[in-house]
């Protein structure tokens, strides 16, 4: 016998400015099964709670149902409130009076009726509710970072720190990411180099990080506390362990014409190489793509002059499972090339070049080093012209967003230009100056006062080369929008900063929703900004926006205390709402036919075979089974199932029908 | 079809087999299923244009499965049945022996079910243009129009369950249909009841239904709820580029894929 309990809550004025509280209580007092019903001002509140509570236990109630806010909100509340007073708590449900309905609509006679009907929906639910538990499920203490920029650098720092084992994977050949191909920093002008490398090397020597370079993730199965990694090592073609990061092999190899990435292109490097002198492992990789004897068959240069005999040409992928807990990813970003724009002659003049491609100008281990010297002849620039938003915040370029790193950067720029060539003279093109942070806009303030760098604010039109110069066509909007021609030397362009090509393939890998820039989401743009919307997954870094690097160091300390809080405990608590395969009696067992459309259809594969067995131990029937440790209570495996031998726990298919039959029989 | 009873009785003789599933002689111009488990009882299997029936329908049926091994005579619609069978994991391929007929009568053997993936690529399923246009119809009709017209044309269903009974891929061990704890299914043969259950009949078969038909044909009352399926089979189709069963590309509506562009699923 029903014996529910209703409770309503005003919400303040929320809900009772438009409902009529009193009457949905009353109504709720006449359902059939409801013992026990009110209204009061805050259900949420100390004593709200203490009247649910009060009123199981005078009443003997074996349901709840609360007429509040969503459950999103405070069905965590409820359900401890209920427990507290010795009900299941998966015997408490929630009416959304508030999101669903005084929010939404006007004070009325139909809104109050609307609340009625919601109570009643959940009151018929309820008496099919039945006591649930927890599923307690290990955790793995052992977290996969994913990216090696500074993010991943510092989340795999903490993590380690806290004294969990941390596997930090990175696709290049070094860790560092892209702080390490900066010059010098905003808003401090430190050295990039300087203040990462420390840390590149604490993570090598920390005895809880393992570190995986020149590796990806193949695959990633499982859920919170209990995933299956699969990292694919790519072949480096030497033996790590003989090598002692002498770099011969990287002086002598013939094939010395490939564009260095770690240099964008400004400078060149061997087929076998470091990617850049303080990398970390300082141990080189073939590039195959480039490589003569890979390519050609023959050379072995390398081979043969290396003194540990540490090359392996017959090195393959390698395929590594691991078991981890939780998984951190910091991937980065990446800048959009601007050969998109054909205006700014990217790609045509040597001399236009990118805002990267000038901080390895700018930058001491650079191929000037350090001198800002032109790519086309290498001479030292007169007049340098600075494009901010290229590409940015112009939906036209599929980018309507604010990179927010290029106002930096650009002052940055041209005062680093400034500092090293005392009589060039830059101008930089912008559309707003945003410099919110601390310290920023003193920032930007000291390039324009003290090194007296020029602010034309407009956009600019059209470059082109004529007689050796790069003319800048743009417009002055400051000044009645008089157009302005600027014959300059250099022109550098802060082009967008976009998701990495490889984000979206490996959101997918991994269940995590992203963004239509393939950024990755967060699960709350307030209250969850670290976490995605899979248990267990974090996000550190420009992998989920652009992002500065104090931002990025503090989002990656966030994601990292997140993975510690999950490995404070040894288990997991779960909410038990996952999906089961019904079980009857002989001679049928269970009304599953063993199709698995199931299996198939289950994002997470959370899906596998049991054998029903008779008492000689013959295998009588093969049903599907639900892992409950993989089931994320999706219900897609529900829809698929035509017997409707499969359900979610809490959800069950019967207290669906009967919350739209309640609904439908209306008065 | 003397070669047909030769293997048939030579499967039953060597014991590869307990029994043949196959046509025989019915009462007037009609046929019946056969179920020989002895080797004079071949004797009586015939196949020609009459025999029409799926005989796939059987191989799930416990009482028939308790006869042992079956051989099972399979021109081209009861082996697109067996190949579904195999997709949704109802039939293995040691659990049965194919006496595949072709489109031209001709006996074929296969060894694996991939192999009648393969000769079915040559005989994909095709709905006539008679139909396609009825269905195009059909869905040409104003809402109010369409459902006048199947409320007219499911009136007299009597819910026989036949359609079910001869369809080799309702298997299920309780059809939902049957269910009373919820009832989801109205059991009245009144026009909610009936447009209930020819609704779900269709739904159950979207992306698994093969065509053959023998829901229509097993309709005492001529009920052309084939044209459900067949609709359903081109939007199927048409939007997820699939077109009968295949072992590779399994279940066309139930299989989820990463990079399934819904957001919500993921
Ligand atoms: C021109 C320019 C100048 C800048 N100047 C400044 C400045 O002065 N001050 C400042 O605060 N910020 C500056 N920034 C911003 C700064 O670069 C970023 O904030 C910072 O690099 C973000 O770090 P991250 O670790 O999130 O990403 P990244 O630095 O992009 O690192 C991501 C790492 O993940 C790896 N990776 C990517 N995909 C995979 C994968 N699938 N598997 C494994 N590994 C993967 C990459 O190889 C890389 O090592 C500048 C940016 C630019 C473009
Ligand atoms: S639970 Fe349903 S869908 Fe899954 S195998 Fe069983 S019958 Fe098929
Ligand atoms: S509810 Fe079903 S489909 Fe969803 S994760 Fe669980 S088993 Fe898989």
């Amino acid at each position: 016998m029903s014996k529910i309990g209703v409770f309503i809550c005003h919400c303040g004025e929320n809900i009772s400015a438009t409902v009529d509280v009193a009457r949905v209580a009353e109504a709720a007092g006449q359902l059939e099964g409801v013992a026990f019903s009110t209204d009061y001002k805050y259900m949420c509140s100390d004593p709200g709670q203490t009247m649910i509570k009060q009123a199981i236990k005078e009443n003997g109630l074996n349901g709840v149902v609360v007429g509040s806010c969503s459950p999103r909100m405070h069905e965590p509340t409820f359900r401890k409130a209920c427990q507290e007073a010795g009900l299941n708590p998966f015997m408490c449900e929630m009416a959304n009076l508030r999101e669903h309905c005084s929010w939404v609509h006007d004070k009325s006679e139909a809104t109050t009726q609307k609340a009625i009907d919601l109570v009643r929906t959940l009151v018929e639910k309820v008496k099919l509710n039945k006591p649930l538990f927890s599923i307690q499920v290990p955790v793995t203490k052992t977290a996969l970072v994913i990216g090696g920029g500074i993010a991943g650098i510092q989340a795999s720092l903490d993590i380690a720190s806290a004294g969990h084992q941390v596997i930090l994977v990175e696709k290049d050949p070094s860790i560092g990411g892209h702080m390490s191909q900066l010059s010098e920093t905003f808003p401090t002008l430190d050295c990039s180099q300087c203040i990462l490398t420390p840390r590149m090397v604490e993570v090598a020597q920390h005895p809880n990080i393992k570190l995986m370079t020149y590796a990806e993730l193949e695959k990633l199965e499982g859920s919170i506390g209990n995933f299956k990694a699969t990292i694919r090592k790519k072949a480096k073609s030497i033996d790590e362990d003989l090598c002692n990061g002498c770099g011969t092999c990287t002086t002598k190899c013939p094939t010395k014409k490939i564009p260095s990435e770690f240099n964008t292109g400004l400078g060149m490097r061997t087929a076998i190489y470091v990617p850049f002198p303080q990398a970390v492992p300082n141990k080189p990789v073939i590039d195959k793509e480039n490589c003569s004897y890979y390519q050609k068959g023959k050379c072995k240069v390398c081979e043969k002059v290396c003194p540990t005999g540490a090359i392996r040409f017959d090195q393959e992928d390698e395929l590594v499972e691991l078991e981890v807990g939780a998984v951190v990813i910091a991937t980065g970003f990446d800048i959009m090339q601007p050969s998109g724009f054909p205006e700014y002659g990217y790609g045509k003049y040597k001399d236009v070049i990118t805002g990267l491609q000038f901080e390895r100008l700018a930058s001491a281990s650079g191929p000037t080093l350090g001198e800002i010297r032109r790519p086309s002849d290498g001479k030292i620039p007169e007049k340098i012209v600075f494009v901010a938003c290229a590409g940015s915040r112009d939906p036209a370029k599929g980018v309507p967003y604010c990179s927010k790193i290029c106002c930096m950067y650009t002052a940055k720029h041209a005062m680093l230009y400034q500092h090293k060539v005392h009589h060039g003279k830059s101008y930089i093109f912008y559309m707003d100056i945003r410099a919110a942070g601390k310290n920023y806009e003193e920032f930007v303030r000291r390039a324009i006062v003290e090194d007296e760098v020029n602010y034309i604010r407009g956009r600019v039109s059209k470059v082109y080369e004529e007689n050796g110069k790069l003319i800048v066509k743009g417009v002055d909007t400051l000044l009645s929008a008089k157009p302005v021609e600027i014959e300059a030397d250099m022109v550098v362009l802060a082009s967008a900063a976009v998701a990495n090509p490889g984000a979206e393939a490996l959101a997918q890998k991994m269940h995590v929703s992203y963004d239509s820039y393939n950024f990755f989401s967060e699960a709350h743009p307030k209250l969850k900004p670290v976490e995605t919307n899979t248990a267990g997954i974090f996000l550190a870094g420009a992998c989920q926006a652009p992002k500065d690097i104090p931002e990025t160091v503090s989002q990656a300390s966030g994601a990292a205390s997140k993975v510690i809080i999950l490995f404070s405990k040894d288990e997991l608590s779960r909410d038990p709402l996952i999906a089961v395969v019904n079980r009857s009696p002989a001679p049928v067992f269970s009304t599953c036919v063993g199709c698995f459309m199931c299996a198939s259809a289950c994002p997470y594969q959370a899906i596998g075979e049991e054998l029903i067995t008779n008492r000689q131990g013959k295998v009588i029937k093969k049903v599907a089974k639900v892992n409950p440790g993989l089931c994320q209570g999706c219900g897609t495996c529900v829809a698929f199932c035509r017997s409707k031998s499969i359900d979610i726990q809490g959800y069950s298919n019967e207290q669906m029908c009967a919350e739209v039959i309640a609904l439908l029989n209306h008065e | 079809m003397s070669e047909l009873i030769k293997k048939a009785a030579a499967l039953l003789e060597s014991k590869s087999v307990q029994v043949v599933i196959g046509y025989g002689k019915g009462t007037g111009n009609r046929t019946r299923t056969i179920f020989a488990t002895q080797v004079t009882e071949c004797e009586n299997l015939i196949f020609d244009s009459r025999c029409v029936q799926n005989l796939a329908v059987y191989l799930t049926k416990l009482e028939i499965k308790k006869l042992g091994k079956p051989a099972i005579v399979a021109p081209v619609p009861v082996l697109r049945s067996i190949l579904q069978l195999a997709v949704e994991n109802q039939i293995t391929e040691s659990d049965l022996v194919i006496l595949g007929i072709t489109s031209e009568s001709e006996l074929i053997d296969f060894e694996s079910f991939a192999a009648i993936e393969t000769f079915l690529t040559t005989h994909k399923i095709e709905i006539e243009e008679k139909y396609t246009k009825t269905i195009d119809a059909i869905k040409a009709m104003p809402v109010a129009e369409r459902f006048a017209y199947w409320v007219k044309e499911l009136e007299s269903c009597f819910k026989c369950y036949a359609c079910r009974g001869a369809c080799p891929l309702c298997y299920c061990t309780r059809c939902t249909v049957d269910d009373n704890q919820p009832q989801w299914i109205s059991v009245a043969s009144h026009p909610l009841g009936n447009l209930e259950w020819h609704i779900m009949r269709a739904m159950h078969l979207a992306g698994r239904c093969t065509d053959c038909e023998a829901c229509y044909n097993a309709c005492p009352m001529g009920i052309p709820i084939h044209l459900l399926t067949k609709s359903m089979l081109q939007d199927v189709a048409d939007n997820f580029g699939s077109y009968g069963p295949s072992l590779d590309k399994q279940n066309t509506l139930s299989s989820f894929k990463p990079d399934d562009k819904e957001s919500f699923i993921r």
